[in-house]
């Protein structure tokens, strides 16, 4: 017997063939998509297709989805592009930034033109939606799209993206009111589907607030695959909040990849409440020295929620700092895996490095699988990882109920301190009284909870 | 107020309490002393309602109630309160808000309202400062980073809003720099009243100069082997347990 036909079965179970419905799909939309006028991103959408088929659908086989059977959540049939027009007073509660953000509002992948608006930006600065920047930027969108990262659901992002954003400040632009990027989801009854494509440059020296929402008004099956990617130069800072509040059973899938020049300094929250399936990838590269990266998160699955964060720092060049915090609050049948890596590449000395990653699982139903890891090829380094699971403290809750506070609420104020402490890392009041209120509502204490950040 | 007869307490199948018996009325300063390991914190933590001490024989009655059948929340409604040996660190919530939810629900079970926040915040600011505790370590995290001094202070700064019924207070005194003994002492002395019973557990006679009790005893062995006045305390400060106790003190 040869070793060939062997391969071939251990290499299909990586991946299983994706549902007919995304080739169909394509077909209906592509004559709609944006760019579609043009040949070679025509070219390059059927290319991508053809790439995410051939890639499809990873399995718990593969690595990087060990926790998570992916395709027994996304791999069904979806609508792209489904109308829906929700009224102005669902949506308002999730418009931040402040009276002056700028942002563009996408409901299942349609810019909603009356409730987005990017003026008045310093000159050097463009917010462009996709559709608007594959007209004036064809070439520099299309080497995007292009770009292969051997990962299915970038390919599919790029056979149909029709909503994102292209970002850019050019050397030493400073926008001082964040920008809010916000995906809206109404599944209806038709499983909608979107795939946000966002391209973030900062040039050196430029700096930017991005509150980065994503929120299902309703439940129902629908998927949201993004791809964010771009570039910050030479001291530039982007604080980077993220809010996935996506409703029950939908799923949102995103990859987050970054290139970090010299001094750059990134701050990524990510909170993670609500949804089927949330899948959220970082992938950041340090390119340079002095870096500062910091990325934390929290999830609070429960009730079947599935929660998988995946983290990649990459120290390529020596003296930089990186640090991620992430948290889990594990409720009844929450799942909440976590995989993070450090990588120091050869030469990059002085590096600093930290990884943790804090779980309280309270309930026996629930699963937490937590897997740091760090890759070190140089010698002068300080790095650490950890990773705690457990319940709440026994001696705390006593003391607490020894004062008078009954068991629930000194349970719901325990939840709180742990969480909270990655609340307060987002970089926006508005976004961070929006998640408060998002986490609030799924503590079993959430009104008084509230009253504690007030008083504090 | 508080009667406790015949205690046998276990912990992890190991007997700690072997038979304590002990009655304080209202107004009374019981003071416990006693060898480490004896198990007074063991008493101190089975009468706030702690879990992991199993009773395996005797009882205990607060006022007219069966204290061991009630939730340790239930216990501090009731007008219990344990300044403990170690306080707990409790980082992400506020002092200052972890006090106003303990005093309501207090408040509640005695059918008073809610404090005003006008209110609350005259009565900590008081109550602060009679016991030396700057406005900054109100608003900090529970006893996060607070030093031993001033988990003790916090502890008496608890006590003095709650104004429970019977205090026990467990070792409230070690830690303490001279001058903070005196100002916990005095925040003691200010709550005691007729209606009020304490019980005191501490290693030195130095605190009893300061908070003077009516009864002091002797506890070796998971039982109270003496009892006697104020000048008890003084004995066994100069002999020892040893030469107080005699053969009664267990190897
Ligand atoms: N949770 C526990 N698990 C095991 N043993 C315990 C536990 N709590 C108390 N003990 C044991 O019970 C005995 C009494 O302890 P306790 O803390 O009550 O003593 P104490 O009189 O307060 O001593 P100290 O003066 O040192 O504070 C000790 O031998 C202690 O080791
Ligand atoms: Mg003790």
């Amino acid at each position: 017997m040869s070793a060939g036909p062997a391969m071939v079965v251990s290499a299909s179970r990586r991946r299983i063939d994706p549902d007919p419905s995304f080739t169909r799909a394509f077909a209906e939309l592509a004559p709609r998509l944006p760019g579609s006028d043009r040949q070679e991103i025509a070219a390059l959408r059927a290319r991508s297709l053809a790439r995410f088929t051939e890639l499809g659908i990873p399995t718990q086989r593969d690595e990087a989805w060990k926790f998570t059977p992916v395709g027994r959540i996304v791999n069904r049939p979806h609508a792209a592009d489904v109308p829906a027009e929700p009224p102005l007073e669902r949506i308002l509660p999730h418009l931040l930034g402040g009276p002056k953000a700028r942002r563009l509002v996408f409901v299942n992948g349609r810019l909603v033109p009356q409730w987005s608006h990017v003026g008045g930006l310093p000159e050097g600065a463009a917010i462009e939606s996709l559709t608007r920047a594959l007209e004036r930027r064809t070439e520099a969108v299309a080497a995007r799209l292009a770009r292969d990262d051997g990962r299915s659901f970038t390919a599919l992002n790029a056979a149909l993206a029709a909503s994102g954003a292209w970002i850019e400040l050019a050397p030493g632009v400073v926008l001082s009111d964040p920008v809010q990027l916000l995906f809206v989801t109404v599944p209806g009854a038709s499983a909608p589907m979107s795939h946000p494509r966002v391209v973030l440059r900062l040039g050196s020296g430029a700096a930017l607030t991005l509150l980065e929402s994503h929120v299902g008004l309703e439940p129902g099956p629908a998927l949201t695959n993004l791809v964010l990617e771009g570039e910050l130069g030479e001291g530039a800072s982007l604080a980077h909040d993220r809010l996935l509040l996506q409703a029950d059973e939908a799923a949102l899938i995103g990859k987050v990849e970054l290139v970090l020049g010299a001094r750059a300094r990134y701050d990524q929250t990510t909170v993670a409440l609500g949804g089927s399936l949330l899948r959220s990838e970082s992938e950041v590269s340090i390119e340079g020295e002095g870096v500062e990266c910091r990325l934390a998160g929290l999830a609070v699955p429960r009730a079947g929620e599935h929660v998988d964060t995946l983290v990649r720092v990459h120290h390529r060049a020596p003296a930089s700092h990186s640090d991620q915090l992430f948290k889990s609050v594990v409720e009844e049948r929450g799942h909440h895996a976590f995989a993070g890596k450090i990588f120091v590449h050869r030469g990059a000395q002085r590096t600093n490095a930290y990884q943790k990653n804090d779980n309280l699982l309270l309930a026996e139903d629930g699963e937490v699988d937590s897997k740091p890891e760090l890759e070190i090829y140089a010698d002068d380094v300080k790095c650490s990882h950890g990773a705690t699971c457990g319940e709440l403290d026994p001696s705390a809750l006593f003391y607490l109920r020894a004062r008078g506070i009954d068991a629930t609420t000194a349970r719901g104020l325990l939840i709180w301190a742990f969480a909270s402490e990655l609340l307060d890392r987002l970089g926006d009041r508005t976004a961070r009284a929006a998640a408060r209120r998002a986490l609030a509502a799924r503590l079993p204490t959430g009104a008084l909870v509230d009253e504690h950040e007030d008083a504090a | 107020m508080l009667e406790i007869r015949d205690l046998h307490v276990a912990v992890e199948g190991r007997p700690i309490l072997k038979g304590l018996s002990l009655r304080i009325l209202p107004g009374e300063v019981h003071a416990i002393m006693g060898p480490n390991g004896s198990g007074k914190s063991t008493l101190a933590h089975v009468l706030a309602g702690r879990e992991g001490y199993e009773v395996t024989s005797g009882s205990v009655t607060f006022g007219d109630e069966d204290l061991l059948a009630l939730e340790p929340e239930e216990r501090a409604r009731a007008g219990l309160f344990l300044a403990m040996q170690y306080p707990v660190e409790i980082p992400g919530v506020a002092n200052m808000y972890f006090l106003r939810q303990a005093l309501n629900a207090v408040r509640k079970a005695r059918g008073q309202d809610e404090i005003p926040a006008a209110e609350f915040m005259r009565r900590i600011r008081e109550q602060a400062r009679l016991l030396g505790i700057g406005e900054e370590l109100l608003k900090r995290d529970l006893n996060t980073g607070f030093s031993g001094g001033e988990k003790k202070r916090n502890e008496i700064l608890q006590m003095a809003m709650l104004e429970p019924r019977l205090a026990i207070l467990d070792e409230t005194d070690s830690g303490l720099d001279i001058d903070a003994l005196k100002t916990v002492a005095d925040g003691v002395n200010r709550l005691r009243s007729p209606e009020r019973a304490f019980l005191v557990i501490t290693h030195y006679q130095r605190l009893l100069d300061y908070i003077v009790p009516d009864i002091v005893h002797v506890m070796a062995d998971g039982r109270i082997q003496r009892s006697g006045g104020p000048e008890l305390a003084r004995e066994l400060e100069e002999r020892g347990y040893e030469a107080v106790l005699g053969g009664r003190l267990a190897a």
